[in-house]
């Protein structure tokens, strides 16, 4: 075993001098470091936009809340109103209705199908 | 950890990373150039992770042989580079490269982990509890992956 020992000691990996390594190392770098730039820059961007988005939430739902204050209206006779609309829209258009639905389930039905299908090639 | 300071320690690092690198890779400079390349950057782009709680060299050794073993579970295994046995210095003998040659040769048999412990105890000298953090197994194991690889290699290499 001594022989092996000694043959690994002598014979250690001789490592070709290349002055390219470190530059294309440095180069790879800055590579990464231009994306992460470029991802910097989008999570600020997405955090720009939630933050406005949160604003314009708060001032829509504020404004909505003082002109329900403001402009109080009776709620069951817009409910009432509502229900009665839904019932009549449903009666004139269910044959309609029931055969949008149909034709619904049978492309889904079809389409994972086929999705499956397709997965099943891969 | 300041990019002058990682450049700094990469570059008193380079050749024995680069080496190890070459003995897990069979020979294969040009591979184990890449690999390295590839861990260097995963490196600084986790240098900000790196508390200091192992030495530097650790740490990098640590991310080349996570490289070295995500490139194997995508690629499979290729034939020993003899060229690069056969490419050495001109001052080299014929038989150094034929001790290379065998040696590249026998590496190549050794499973993965005896290869590392081998390559991180032989070549770049470290100690077992080292190479324990390394490869990330413990130090029982080290040695018993030492000793399983020597009696591996008795077996190819003709002394």
């Amino acid at each position: 075993m001594k022989e092996i020992e000694d043959f690994l000691k002598e014979n250690k990996p001789i490592v070709k001098d290349d002055p390219t390594f470190l530059l294309k190392t440095r180069q790879r770098m800055e590579a990464v470091e231009g994306i992460k730039a470029e991802v910097d820059r989008q999570r600020t961007h997405g955090r720009k936009a939630l933050i406005i988005t949160l604003i314009v939430g708060l001032i829509i739902g504020a404004t909505a809340t003082a002109m329900s204050f403001l402009y109080p209206v009776d709620a069951s006779s817009v409910g009432e109103g509502l229900w009665t609309s839904f019932r009549a829209f449903l009666t004139q258009w269910k044959q309609l209705l029931v055969f949008v639905v149909a034709a619904m389930a049978i492309t889904l039905g079809v389409l994972l199908t086929r999705g499956e299908k397709s997965s099943m090639r891969l | 950890m300041t990019e002058e300071r990682f450049i700094r320690e990469v570059r008193e690092q380079q050749e024995p990373l680069r080496r190890f690198l070459l003995a897990l890779c069979n020979g294969d400079a040009a591979l184990a150039d890449d690999l390295a390349q590839d861990a260097l950057v995963r490196a600084y782009v986790a240098s900000g992770s790196f508390l200091g709680l192992s030495k530097f060299s650790t740490w990098l050794f640590r991310i080349a042989y996570n490289c070295y073993i995500d490139y194997c579970r995508k690629n499979k295994p290729e034939q020993t580079s003899v060229e690069e046995a056969q490419a050495l210095p001109a001052q080299e003998t014929s038989d150094a490269s034929f001790r290379y040659q065998q040696l590249y040769q026998a590496l190549e048999k050794l499973p993965e982990k005896e290869k590392a412990a081998i390559a991180l105890f032989y070549f770049e000298e470290l100690s077992i509890k080292e190479i324990s953090a390394i490869l990330n197994i413990p130090q029982g194991t080290i040695k018993y992956h030492l000793s399983s690889g020597r009696q591996h290699l008795k077996q190819h290499i003709q002394l």
